[in-house]
């Protein structure tokens, strides 16, 4: 994509003008426009070398020494470091250790490495420089493992680390190491023992160990950034071959974006503070047009993506960046989606800041900066709207902006992109992030537990709440009744109208069920609609979406219509099954719970019974469930 | 082409556009060393969206090679 010569050439000459200016902000800013929009090689050459002759070192800029040593030719990264670093505010020297030389610069000390006297080394090692054993040799380890051969790089590691500790104090990225994309065992090497993946885990694992072992030392995660990216589009086998560059030249930037975290971290540029827009970031459209039961904001598309998003931002501040808020709305509106909107995950108390008026957003900026003594150089402003971007950068060039890409699905790439927030300071905070990773591994930690499906369920810790269908929850009751086909005994299609004049019947009885369990709220999974005729409590309608299927959650929605028909005072509930092409899965629902059949149609078309209060069906004893109808005023 | 050809080059090797003619080569040019060569390869072939193999890359260590190796490149 290359626009037209003529536009490029004029932010070129503005470029050139800014630097000339020392209007070191503009100069960002249109350095980020020209390489953005024109991202090939020949315009990064050109800012690289117009910012080499500009007077950088009088900009008050960051500046931070950065040594590159590699098995490789890493120099072609050199331009992409000091493009990005710039769009930072760091103004990096870079000095590039020779070919595969990593070993004699850090062992001896005349080297070139410390006479340059670095802030960072980048040791971007390939795994088949470490090991070649694991990379070329694979299967003649097969049947042995590489225990020895680990053990040697892990001491060969520990050495190095330890020569560089005695003659600098830079701190340290090593990569590390990326399992081979074709495996020499073939589909074997996935489960074998002693395969490559395997080979490569251990090497890693002990990468890890050592950098932890060492101050300023970090294992530099290259194998995400290479799976991200896709092995097949990170490396170039021509390039690899022909000039011992293997990484593909258009991945360089994002190679230079991964270490431009560490950058940052390492200047004190990590920013601390992240400022929200509401409508249509937080939440989909316009609280002040749309209402309370209006914005999208629940369990399904679009609602769902505002809610991850939410999830994302939360997670955030629990590792220790302070939240803000700069909306323009009326401050009630405001107040009433955070008292009172069920789905939102982000609560008032989430929040240090929060500016809520019609003023300009770089106003709200400034006041919150102020208020919460953050530099604006540390805070980063999230909006969808393009305008108000605009204007932010405009008049607050040093605040980092980042744009909503117009889907609600992208929202959590656009906020992680350039992990602005990463820090590498061993902090109260970073510890907490350890407890995070935890939480998302217990799932499948779980799963492994269990050794029983029940054992399974009771550590779910799941919560049920009952509760009667209110105008808050009747769009989602439509849509369930529209769209559940598996679980679903009668499949009574209905509309709002359907359900509110139900609603509005006082012999029937519509509850929504809303699971939660130890891994989030699932949101209303579930809706019955009984009908009480002469002590005969008849279920209606009784769905349950496929997404809690298999956790014993109808078993508890037949015990509170027990419950619910007690209250009621019944003698019998009975239950419909219509059988479909589709609800095979609750076809046995009303026999497995002891119900007994009393009529079948030519249809096919069932009837069931259960005698109460005898028959009753029992609340399963790992769920907590909450009965908001049983204190409901509804006669 | 032949003008975009020369503000590649221009770019990537450090030149002024209006010095490049038939006569620019590797040989004669101090700034086209063997990472100017990489670097100005990857360079046209993200302008033309081309891809070139070695024997290609090996071949273009002139204006007029590169020009030609292009002109090959975006007939085919």
């Amino acid at each position: 994509m290359t626009s037209s010569p003529n536009a490029s050439d004029a932010l070129r000459a503005d470029l050139t003008a800014a630097l000339g200016a020392s209007d070191w902000r503009r100069a960002m800013q249109l350095a980020r426009h020209l390489t953005a929009s024109q991202a090939g090689m020949r315009h990064v050459s050109f800012v690289v070398r117009t910012l080499e002759k500009a007077n950088l070192p009088e900009s008050g800029l960051k500046k931070l020494r950065v040594a590159l040593l590699s098995s490789f030719s890493i120099e072609f990264l050199r331009p992409h470091l000091i493009l990005q670093a710039f769009l930072s505010g760091i103004q990096v020297d870079i000095y590039v250790a020779g070919f595969d030389q990593f070993q004699q610069e850090i062992r001896n000390p005349g080297s070139n490495l410390y006479s340059f006297a670095p802030d960072v080394v980048i040791l971007a090692v390939e795994g088949e420089a470490w090991l070649p054993e694991i990379y070329s040799d694979g299967p003649a380890y097969a049947m042995t493992g590489f225990d020895e051969v680990i053990r040697n790089f892990a001491n060969e590691l520990r050495n190095l680390v330890a020569a560089f500790r005695r003659h600098s104090t830079a701190t340290l990225l090593i990569n590390n190491l990326v399992v081979p994309a074709q495996r020499q065992l073939g589909v074997l090497d996935a489960q074998s023992e002693f395969g490559q993946r395997a080979g490569v885990a251990q090497a890693n694992d002990q990468l890890a160990e050592v950098a932890r072992a060492s101050a300023g030392v970090f294992a530099f995660d290259y194998e995400r950034v290479v799976s991200y990216h896709g092995a097949a589009h990170w490396y170039d086998q021509r390039m690899s071959f022909y000039a011992s560059a293997p990484v593909s030249m258009s991945m360089l930037p994002k190679l230079a974006s991964e270490y431009l975290k560490y950058f940052r971290a390492v200047s004190g540029l990590a920013k601390k503070c992240l400022v929200l827009d509401l409508d249509n970031t937080l939440w989909g459209g316009v609280i002040g047009e749309d209402g309370l039961s209006g914005i999208a904001l629940d369990t399904t598309y679009p609602g769902n993506a505002f809610r991850a998003f939410q999830r994302e931002i939360a997670n955030l501040q629990k590792r220790g960046v302070i939240l803000a808020v700069a909306s323009k709305n009326n401050l009630g509106d405001v107040e009433e989606v955070f008292d009172k909107h069920p789905h939102m995950i982000l609560k008032a108390e989430h929040f240090s800041a929060m500016e809520v008026h019609w003023k300009p957003k770089s106003v709200s900026l400034e006041l919150i900066a102020r208020k919460l003594n953050i530099s604006l150089e540390h805070m980063v402003f999230v909006d969808d709207n393009p305008a108000e971007c605009a204007e932010v950068s405009q008049h607050l060039p040093m605040v980092t902006v980042i744009q909503l890409p117009k889907q609600p699905e992208l929202y959590v790439a656009a906020l992680h992109e350039h992990g602005w927030f990463d820090t590498i300071s061993l902090s109260k905070e970073d510890q907490r992030r350890g407890d995070l990773y935890k939480q998302r591994d217990l799932a499948e930690t779980m799963r492994e537990q269990s050794a029983s499906l029940d054992d399974f369920l009771q550590g779910l810790q799941m919560e049920i709440v009952f509760a009667p269908v209110t105008a808050s929850s009747l769009a989602r009751s439509v849509q369930l009744t529209q769209k559940t086909n598996q679980l679903n005994a009668t499949t009574l299609r209905l509309n709002a109208s359907d359900i509110t004049s139900r609603m509005n019947d006082s012999s029937r009885w519509l509850t929504a069920v809303t699971v939660k369990d130890r891994f989030g709220d699932n949101g209303i999974v579930g809706l019955t609609i009984s009908r009480l005729q002469s002590r005969v409590m008849e279920i209606e309608l009784f769905l349950l979406s496929c997404r809690v299927i298999g956790r014993n959650v109808e078993t508890a929605m037949l015990a509170h219509l027990c419950d619910q028909a007690l209250r009621r005072d019944a003698s019998e509930l009975r239950g419909k099954i219509v059988p479909t092409a589709k609800n095979i899965p609750v076809r046995d629902v009303f026999e497995r719970h002891g119900f007994e059949k009393l009529e079948e149609l030519l249809s096919g078309e069932t009837t069931w019974r259960l005698d109460l209060p005898g028959q009753r069906v029992a609340w399963p004893r790992w769920i907590k469930v909450r009965d908001e109808e049983a204190v409901a005023t509804k006669p | 082409m032949e003008e975009q050809v020369r503000r590649v080059m221009a770019d990537i090797l450090e030149l002024d556009p209006k010095s490049i003619d038939t006569s620019t080569s590797k040989d004669n040019t101090a700034s086209w060393d063997s990472l100017g060569h990489i670097n100005l390869i990857v360079g046209l072939e993200q302008e033309f969206q081309v891809y070139f193999d070695v024997s290609e890359i090996e071949s273009m260590v002139s204006f007029s090679d590169v020009l030609d190796a292009l002109e090959r490149k975006l007939q085919a």
